[in-house]
């Protein structure tokens, strides 16, 4: 699950975005992941920006393009209409603010009123590297994504804690899906684009029962 | 150009008549030695791709006879003045070979008389402006003038009362903003106890990017009520919500007052004048840029009468409509604002302050070696404290964008604050070192540009179909790509569109595309491009929107890579997303008026 790959190489390209209030780390668990950079002074994002990083899933070459929003919410009529075609999501909130995470719910009504009703979403608490502030109790992300069938993690950006893991969970868990409705379905992978090879059946059925939070 | 001496031989005296006209056509449009090497059999037509494409059609039916002779004659006439109207004679005041140096500061000297006024109201300032920039050493005197805190017509003497009153009303702003820190920090008192955690979301001061710097800071909440207190003691307003700063002239002022007297409201001088103009009148009230002060009369009358804080800006211009004056207070109900100034604003702008980077230091050397005591206590005064990590220079320049950010955000409720603002206002008060002047300024400037940051989004969505409109008509093969791509909404020009070119350019790049961005701005809003500027206007007329212009000059300067490489809108954002520091900044204004040339009439 690992590795930066030549660009136009894929089996599949799936378009992820990064949504959640003004200052929670968007753009630095991006650049984490796509250039592992982080930069403090990072810029707000003006409407939208993405990246793309290419890496193996399973024996798949995935292309993730992941798209970075702005936060805040003046921004929101516009940054919507880049959900078009997402099929997962990182909702980012700070752990040292508890106002962020209170929005979370406003923001997964928003992504549920864009996207397609199987999007993987997962909820980041970001800025974990802030334990002395935390504002935001690890059991209360958990159990809000229980609630809610979201996958959840803590990541840091500035640390580079859980950053790759935290994409990597996400887009398996978009393979997966992917594939069993390609299996079921045929050739149309909804919201995906998928290029050259078929899925292998027996890989797919094994991997989704070892499969952890998104599948409840 | 062989054609063209054929053509002559069939034609009679009628088209030799004719040919008359078009020599003293060609004689008009200033190519009177390229028309002779043609006529001559040289190959000039190959000069210049437009005028060989009309050689071959026009000649073609010249040979059928005397009256299609005739008429080809006449079209070619007006073929030629066009061509040339547009490419050579007259052509754009951006191209490499007429680009002139930027205004100087003798030259800037030069073009005041004694009382300080501009000795021809400004047009050939203006001219020179938009043709080639600002010196850097003279920006802070000029930028005032371009961006209308000053009437181009002002003396000496006007702008310095001008300056004063300017100067009250900003003290004024800052007033109200520490009103509403106190009022804010007086409601969380209570709330804090009850929970802790959520007094800290709504606390002014919590940008993490600090914090995770700086481990071993104190809790937020100490430094924030520290701060508080520090600025109420300095300002010794308490009842009566009138500082030290400001007792002088305030004395109307309550607090309960504070924010109705936000100079929204304020604006309604005397003399305003009402020429409305034609945006919606929901956005009129910005249009307006308030400041210019047209005539001695006028601006006595304005300081003299009225001292206090809701003295107007003087508005006496074209845009100044008194719709504003009742709109916009209604607009967005006082405690509505407040809410979402104490609740969303204060804390985006310190977020954003702290995060401006430091390319302006080498512009500006006096700011980039401010002291660190001095820093810090300006970063108190505007209860900044999230700045560790940051060298006193940027500590500095953080703290005035929050203080000026804060004021226009009091100042222009309905839009408030809107990332993407900072950005804006950062090249601003790296140039102009008064906060005063540079809050007046950014007023000038955000006259036009607050459309950007509107909720409803109808500035931007304008403004994005004004690009796409633009590609159509000039490149329709490019614009039914973009089709195919279904991005010919042209959103992916939108970070462009919303802070004007500031992330593509480099700062010095930005300062002259605003400059002269600003100077046709003034020549419209003065009316000077109107009255004065006749054959200028032909070959390069004024506009509103040269910012559009130059967005789609950007996007066309590719498009051939993005019509033979991309399929899909996300590769072309991705492309212009990438343009920073690889646009010639006059280039791209040559480009630019090339398509306003072309288009403005049919846009």
């Amino acid at each position: 699950m690992a590795g930066y790959r030549v660009e136009d190489d894929y089996d599949y390209l799936f378009k992820v975005v990064l949504i959640g209030d003004s200052g929670v780390g968007k753009s630095n668990l991006l650049s984490r992941f796509t250039k592992n950079e982080f930069n403090l002074e990072s810029k707000s994002t003006i409407g939208v920006e993405f990246a793309t990083r290419t890496l193996a899933v399973e024996g798949k070459v995935i292309k993730a393009q992941i798209w970075d929003t702005a936060g805040q919410e003046r921004y929101r009529a516009i940054t919507s209409a880049y959900y078009r075609g997402a099929v997962g999501a990182l909702l980012v909130y700070d752990v040292t603010r508890r106002a962020t995470f209170e929005n979370v719910d406003r923001w997964l009504k928003e992504l549920k009123n864009h996207t397609e009703p199987n999007i993987v979403v997962m909820l980041v608490g970001n800025k974990s590297d802030l334990r002395h502030l935390l504002a935001v109790p690890t059991e209360d992300g958990k159990s809000y994504a229980e609630q809610e069938s979201l996958c959840f993690m803590e990541t840091s950006a500035l640390e580079a804690t859980n950053v790759e893991d935290a994409f990597a969970e996400v887009l398996t868990q978009i393979y997966r899906i992917t594939s069993k409705k390609q299996v079921e379905a045929g050739e149309d992978g909804n919201g995906s684009v998928p290029k050259g090879e078929k899925i292998e059946v027996k890989n797919d059925v094994s991997a989704l029962k070892k499969l952890g939070c998104c599948s409840n | 150009m062989m054609m063209f001496g054929r053509l002559r031989l069939t034609t009679t005296m009628v088209a030799i008549r004719s040919l008359a006209v078009v020599f003293f056509l060609l004689i008009i449009g200033g190519r009177w030695i390229v028309f002779a090497d043609g006529s001559s059999g040289g190959g000039a037509a190959g000069r210049n791709g437009y005028s060989g494409g009309l050689w071959s059609s026009a000649v073609a039916p010249s040979n059928v006879g005397l009256a299609v002779a005739v008429t080809v004659m006449a079209g070619l006439a007006v073929a030629f003045t066009v061509v040339y109207s547009r490419r050579g004679g007259i052509g754009s005041p951006w191209s490499l070979r007429r680009r002139k140096h930027a205004l100087q500061p003798e030259q800037w000297n030069a073009f005041f008389d004694e009382q300080g006024r501009l000795s021809d109201g400004g047009v050939k300032f203006l001219k020179k402006v938009r043709s080639g920039g600002v010196d850097p050493s003279i920006r802070p005197e000029v930028w005032p003038f371009l961006l209308g805190v000053y009437d181009l017509n002002s003396t000496e003497e006007e702008r310095e009362s001008i300056r004063q009153q300017k100067q009250k009303e900003y003290e004024n702003l800052r007033r109200q903003c520490r009103e509403i820190h106190k009022r804010n920090e007086n409601g969380c008192d209570s709330k804090q106890t009850a929970q802790s955690s959520n007094t800290e979301d709504s606390q002014v001061l919590d940008s993490h990017d600090n914090a995770e710097v700086n481990s071993s800071k104190k809790s937020i909440q100490v430094e924030e009520s520290e701060n508080l207190n520090s600025i109420l003691q300095d300002g010794d307003c308490e009842e009566s919500g009138v500082t030290s700063e400001d007792a002088a002239n305030d004395s109307d002022s309550t607090n309960s007052e504070g924010t109705e007297t936000s100079p929204l409201l304020a604006k309604e001088g005397a003399e305003n004048h009402d020429t409305v103009s034609s945006d919606s009148t929901k956005s009129e009230e910005t249009e307006t840029s308030p400041l210019l002060v047209r005539d001695e009369a006028e601006s006595q009358d304005t300081v003299n009468s009225e001292e206090t804080e809701t003295s107007p800006l003087v508005a006496k211009e074209e845009a100044e409509s008194q719709e504003k004056d009742t709109l916009t207070p209604s607009s967005k109900p006082k405690s509505q604002a407040e809410e979402e100034f104490t609740t969303t604003w204060q804390r985006i702008i310190r977020l954003d302050a702290v995060r401006a980077n430091d390319e302006w230091v080498l512009y500006s050397p006096s700011q980039a070696s401010v002291s660190d005591k001095k820093a810090r206590g300006i970063a108190t005064q505007v209860g900044l404290n999230d700045y560790e990590h940051l060298e006193p220079c940027r500590i500095f320049h953080a703290a005035r964008l929050v203080g000026i950010l804060e004021a226009y955000a009091v100042y222009d409720p309905e839009i408030g604050y809107c990332q993407g603002m900072s950005d804006l206002l950062s090249p601003l008060i790296a140039v102009i070192e008064d906060d005063a002047l540079a809050f007046w300024c950014f007023v000038g400037f955000m006259s036009k540009a607050r459309h950007n940051f509107r909720l409803d989004e109808v500035g931007i969505r304008r403004q994005l179909s004004m690009v796409s409109k633009i590609i159509k008509h000039k490149d329709i093969r490019l614009y039914r790509h973009l089709e195919n791509l279904e991005a010919e909404d042209c959103f992916f020009v939108y970070r462009m569109v919303v802070v004007l070119f500031r992330r593509e350019l480099t700062f010095e790049q930005t300062l002259c595309l605003w400059e002269v961005m600003w100077a046709d701005q003034a020549a419209i809003r003065t009316g000077i491009a109107k009255a004065t500027w006749g054959r200028i206007r032909l070959r390069a007329p004024p506009t509103e929107d040269l910012l559009l212009y130059a967005i789609a000059a950007s996007v066309l300067q590719r498009r051939k890579t993005i019509i033979e490489e991309y399929s899909g809108m996300d590769e072309i954002m991705k492309e212009c997303n990438s343009m920073a520091g690889r646009l010639d900044v006059w280039k791209l204004l040559d480009d630019a008026h090339d398509l306003v040339v072309n288009l403005h009439d049919k846009i």
